[in-house]
């Protein structure tokens, strides 16, 4: 068996890992950090253009080997594992969540409060997006205030992106550029954004920030060791203590060879679905239900946000391709009146082509090609279509579950998860009523410019998911306190996606990430 | 190696190989000169004409390095949401080559060569290829389905189309810098 000493191991190495490390290497310079992912590192930012050529071209994923083809989850919404994780192919939105994410339940008696005070979180948001180089404008919603200005100026809005911020404000509400990590001037040893537009699948330059940048940072000063293709498969507690004495692992290529991690502090980074399932997985006779988990709370209340999504023609003229990924968010209606039926979302515009991309036969069905393919399409091509979506506050259930499925399980015999989601009732309750208003919403913004709803569609997952370990103050209801410290054992830290209560109704990135840095504040401690 | 040895292992070979993997090795890799000759003939007529007889070839050209560059067996995009693991198939070109003879053969048995039959005839056997090969719509790329709806994707999917159908320089997915995205995009310089 090989034994790595460390004084902190983070398991997991996706974007709050990234960060976590980062952080605590400041915090606590000559501390060893080791940080094992069961994923490969992608180290090479140079092919990356080469990479996006071909999936263009052919279709083929953009990151070569960052998936574990028996390592799998029903339910998880990426396939990815990877030095990196999904944020090697996330879109960068970083949005904040609002003060009524966190007091849902004082506010609203919905779900449950967060443990933690928005005046605190938010210091931590502003930190996030000095770390990620986030590029943004101050929402003109005064509630969304700020204690320090976004590092970067907002992204400069496309001539589409003008046009349909001018389209739809004059339903009354106000628009701003989404805020994203993407670099306009070099920072961090990335480049600057030359709008490859597609930063959701790779990005060549750089500008769009992915971790494992911050990785090969931090490595080449051996300020963390990372040690990649190695999957913790339990945690082994003290015998007579509660605490975390060693992780268990084993190398891709070494499988006869257990490796273990022995640290002073474990910290779980593993994201919504393996962090639990690490959790659970590591059950013995002792704890029979799991580490953490004496509440029953570990892998329940998995959350994450619905959303509901529309195209629109109007006769303003725009011209798809300009800048794709970038849109215009509202933040209109993250507050709900107390008195008013609760509905939360966010309403997010983008340019599209919708309807209007070339077609191989006419409405009547007869066969286009050369000239009258042109001809067809660019008849098409007059006004425009526009991309609307709302990330819809929903709440959820004890039942909303990650759970080990005996039926599906890994080279080495560990079960895999299964993500069940589950509402509460509540929010089933408002369901019809909530999807009126969103399209409602749509339907007055579409007004301007003898615009005109064309479809609408309802996503079948749950975007942005997170929970499973979520964090409290009552430990009979919860599985770690507000810096993810688990209840049950004291060197046990969870961080980011799996211990938020609730999943917000805009993207969660960028809190998931201002969670983990105030959890390296008290990590730094231990 | 003894004669004996050798005889047994020469007569053992063909197990190891199925009949369709030796079908595979024998399959080509590239299109040939005739497939090529064919395609480049019906180019014009699948691509606008405004396109000119040189840019034309130069699209066909580039669609034919397209077919020497793809790789079988890689993984493709896993897709968000509910991602699957998918991997490219077998490579297009031998198809591609049946589909080209096929279509020149349909053209003599009209009298002609590609470029001679009119619109509607040409129309006609397209169709009826399509159907065949099982297209329904333009694909978002090529998938090998039918090497002149390929080539039609290949070209009406480019950045180098969506300019030519706006007539404006918007240059999707073209390297650039932001700023230029601010303004209106400018009208395509006619040549």
């Amino acid at each position: 068996m090989t034994v790595h000493e460390t004084d902190i191991c983070i398991i997991g190495g996706g974007i709050t890992s990234a960060m976590l490390a980062e952080r605590l290497s400041e915090l606590r310079p000559g501390v060893h950090i080791a940080v094992v992912e069961a994923g490969k590192s992608i180290f090479d930012a140079q092919n990356r253009g080469q990479y996006r050529q071909r999936a263009i071209e052919y279709g083929e994923h953009p990151w070569p080997g960052d998936y574990i083809e028996d390592q799998q989850a029903n339910g998880i919404i990426s396939m990815t594992m990877a030095v990196g994780g999904l944020a090697l192919h996330w879109g960068g939105a970083c949005n904040r969540f609002s003060e009524e994410d966190l007091r849902l339940k004082s506010m609203y008696g919905l779900a449950t409060d967060w443990p933690i005070a928005w005046d605190e979180l938010e210091k931590y948001y502003c930190e996030a997006e000095r770390r990620l180089n986030v590029s943004g404008e101050p929402s003109p919603h005064p509630e969304d205030k700020r204690s320090a200005p976004y590092p970067q100026g907002p992204i400069p809005l496309s001539y589409n992106l003008q046009t349909l911020k001018a389209w739809a404000e004059q339903s009354g509400l106000k628009f701003s550029p989404l805020p994203m990590a993407r670099n306009l001037t070099p920072f961090g040893g990335r480049g600057s954004c030359c709008v490859y537009d597609t930063c959701g699948e790779v990005c060549p330059s750089g500008a769009r920030y992915s971790p494992d940048f911050t990785f090969k940072q931090l490595i080449a000063p051996k300020k963390i060791v990372l040690h990649d293709r190695t999957l913790v498969r339990r945690l082994i507690v003290d015998d007579k203590q509660s605490r975390i004495v060693a992780a268990q692992a084993l190398h891709q290529d070494r499988p006869d060879d257990p490796i273990e991690f022995r640290a002073k502090t474990f910290v779980v980074a593993s994201g919504y679905c393996w962090s639990s399932h690490l959790l659970l997985l590591s059950s013995s006779t002792r704890y029979p239900n799991g580490l953490a988990n004496s509440s029953g709370m570990v892998g329940r209340y998995m959350n994450g946000h619905r959303f509901i999504q529309a195209t629109a023609n109007i006769d303003d003229q725009t011209f798809p391709g300009q800048n794709m990924t970038h849109s215009l968010i509202s933040r209109q209606y993250f507050r709900c009146a107390a008195n008013q039926p609760f509905v939360r979302h966010d309403t997010r515009v983008w340019e599209s082509s919708a309807g209007r991309d070339p077609r191989l036969r006419s409405a009547d069905g007869k066969l286009l090609f050369g000239d009258e393919l042109m001809a067809d399409w660019r008849s098409r091509t007059k006004g425009s279509s526009v991309r609307l979506r709302a990330y819809v506050d929903v709440h959820p259930s004890a039942d909303s579950r990650l759970t080990l499925d005996a039926s599906k399980k890994n080279r080495y015999g560990d079960p895999m998860p299964k993500i069940e989601h589950r509402f509460d009732e509540a929010t089933m309750s408002r369901e019809a009523a909530t999807k009126t208003h969103v399209l409602g919403v749509f339907n007055t913004l579409a007004k301007a410019s003898n615009g005109r709803i064309v479809n609408t569609s309802e996503g079948d997952y749950l975007d942005h998911p997170g929970g499973g370990c979520r964090m409290g103050t009552d430990p009979a209801t919860s599985v770690c306190d507000s810096y993810g410290r688990t209840h049950d054992h004291e060197n046990l830290f969870v961080v980011g996606a799996p211990t938020t209560p609730t999943g917000g109704c805009t993207n969660g990135t960028l809190t998931f990430v201002a969670l983990t840095l105030r959890s390296a504040q008290e990590i730094a401690k231990s | 190696m003894q004669r004996r040895t050798l005889l047994q292992w020469i007569a053992a070979v063909p197990a190891f190989f199925s009949f369709d993997s030796i079908r595979l090795f024998a399959q080509p890799r590239e299109l040939t000169p005739a497939a090529i000759a064919e395609l480049r003939e019906i180019a014009p007529t699948v691509l606008p004409s405004g396109l000119g007889a040189v840019r034309a070839a130069a699209i066909t050209d580039k669609f034919v390095a397209w077919t020497r560059g793809y790789r079988e067996g890689v993984p493709l995009t896993h897709g968000y949401g509910h991602p699957r693991l998918q991997k490219s198939g077998p490579s297009p070109v031998p198809g591609y080559i049946s589909q080209l003879s096929a279509l020149a053969e349909e053209a003599r048995a009209h009298g002609s060569s590609w470029s001679g039959l009119d619109r509607e005839t040409q129309r006609t056997l397209l169709d009826a290829a399509f159907t065949k090969a099982g297209v329904r719509n333009l694909p978002g790329r090529p998938l090998g389905q039918h090497v002149i709806v390929d080539l039609m994707a290949f070209y009406f999917r480019s950045s180098e189309a969506n300019d030519e159908c706006y007539n404006a320089l918007i240059n999707r997915e073209v390297c650039r810098p932001i700023a230029i995205t601010t303004r209106r995009p400018e009208p395509l310089k006619k040549v």
